[in-house]
């Protein structure tokens, strides 16, 4: 546990800060996460610590050494940084396409909130919307913004481009910022289902101690 | 052996009857485990917070290439020195005016493009070679610019000072202000006295 929290955590989702925001245009940049990201990584820590995915005490608590304590804080904060980098990461550049998957990845938040799924649904919805953000900018609209081959194809795709007012062409990626966006991802998705969580079965026997709780009325001498 | 296969009993036992420990064995086994913890704790809140901090100078240094990230790093611990047989030949050729591979002798010696003295050289050849007696060219000038206030921001105090005899302009604040005064248009450029003005 001790290894998992102190050691592989942080290096886990200090990894995905440094390779997600990494751009492999010209010249190379390191991008900083946008605001609205930072928003969206708030939310994440929410939904996860509702999920049960992510159990704040046991990473930072008062009956904790106080180095245990730092270690928490560092998985903590990297959690927020790799996440918010993550989402400025699926996130297209420029367009109508990045205020629709902004708000889109908002909703879905949001409405995971809602739900309140347990940890292992809740790992395999943000795999899909992580997943399909990807899949998005990296796949369907960096095809679309490719310079074409063809003569005709140049014309079509100017055409498309004029038709929707410039808003959906994006600048291409190079390829090897697709890969790195992959193993970002793959590596944010490891680190989150390494984080120490609570079991569905203690989630449900927490509910039910609280339930009963309430449901029961105040013994009476 | 690790401390998590120690924890389950089965491997614990193998490794006391292995070994033939007594109590106090045991006890000492327990202990070196205990001691174990804070260990890697401390060890892995050293290594994150180090490995946090390269990300965050990574982040704001913006380096484009892996020797500008080495020499980074080296000149953040004081010990980056520029390539001294490359810088040489540099200056030999700049003062040939053979700007073009003085540069590309400058570039080998400041890899990492951490020394004042060297992207002051690279700035002064930029000017040099953008300067012409009817016209500047101005996209030499704006390199030359560019290069001069990184001089400046790795110099010490933000001040420089090259004592070279074949420099007419020594200090980085002067070459600066004629690059800019280069750059600038205004009535001046009409001037026909400029004709018989001098490369610095």
């Amino acid at each position: 546990m001790a290894m998992r929290e102190a050691v592989w955590l942080p290096a886990l989702f200090l990894t995905v800060v440094l390779v997600a925001g990494l751009r492999l245009g010209e010249p190379v940049a390191l991008v900083p996460p946008s605001l609205f990201a930072l928003v969206l990584a708030t939310m994440l820590l929410g939904v996860l610590v509702q999920g049960g995915v992510l159990h704040p005490d046991a990473l930072m608590h008062q009956r904790r050494e106080p180095v245990a304590n730092l270690n928490g804080a560092l998985v903590l904060a990297s959690l927020f940084l790799a996440s918010a980098q993550a989402f400025t990461l699926v996130t297209p550049d420029a367009g109508l396409f990045r205020g629709m998957v902004s708000v889109l990845l908002l909703i879905l938040l949001m409405q995971t909130l809602a739900a309140a799924p347990s940890r292992d649904r809740l790992l395999r919805s943000l795999l899909i919307t992580f997943g399909s953000a990807f899949l998005l900018k990296f796949i369907v609209l960096a095809g679309l913004s490719e310079p074409a081959g063809g003569r005709m194809t140049r014309a079509l795709q100017a055409l498309f481009d004029a038709a929707t007012l410039g808003t959906v062409m994006q600048a291409v990626p190079p390829p090897a910022e697709g890969y790195l966006a992959f193993l970002a991802l793959a590596l944010l998705m490891i680190g989150l289902a390494l984080l120490p969580g609570v079991t569905d079965r203690a989630r449900r026997l927490s509910a039910h101690d609280g339930l009963t709780r309430t449901a029961l009325p105040e013994p009476v001498e | 052996m690790s401390g998590g296969h120690l924890r389950h009993p089965r491997n614990l036992r193998i490794v006391i009857e292995s070994h033939g420990l007594s109590r106090g064995g045991i006890a000492t086994l327990r202990y070196n485990h205990s001691m174990t913890e804070p260990t890697i704790r401390v060890l892995g809140l050293i290594g994150s917070a180090a490995y946090a901090a390269l990300i965050g100078w990574l982040y704001l240094s913006q380096p484009q290439t892996m020797a500008q990230v080495a020499g980074g790093l080296a000149a953040t611990v004081g010990a980056y020195h520029i390539d001294q047989a490359a810088f040489s030949e540099g200056l030999r050729l700049f003062h040939e005016d053979r700007f073009v591979e003085a540069r590309a002798a400058f570039a080998r010696a400041d890899g990492a493009v951490r020394d004042a003295r060297t992207q002051f050289y690279v700035a002064y050849s930029y000017y040099r070679q953008g300067w012409h007696r009817l016209y500047h060219d101005d996209a030499l000038l704006t390199e030359g610019l560019a290069a001069v206030d990184r001089a400046l921001a790795l110099a010490p105090a933000g001040h420089l000072v090259v004592e070279d005899p074949g420099l007419s302009l020594q200090s980085a604040d002067a070459l600066k202000a004629e690059i800019e005064a280069g750059l600038s248009r205004d009535w001046s450029d009409l001037n026909p006295l400029r004709l018989f003005r001098e490369r610095r």
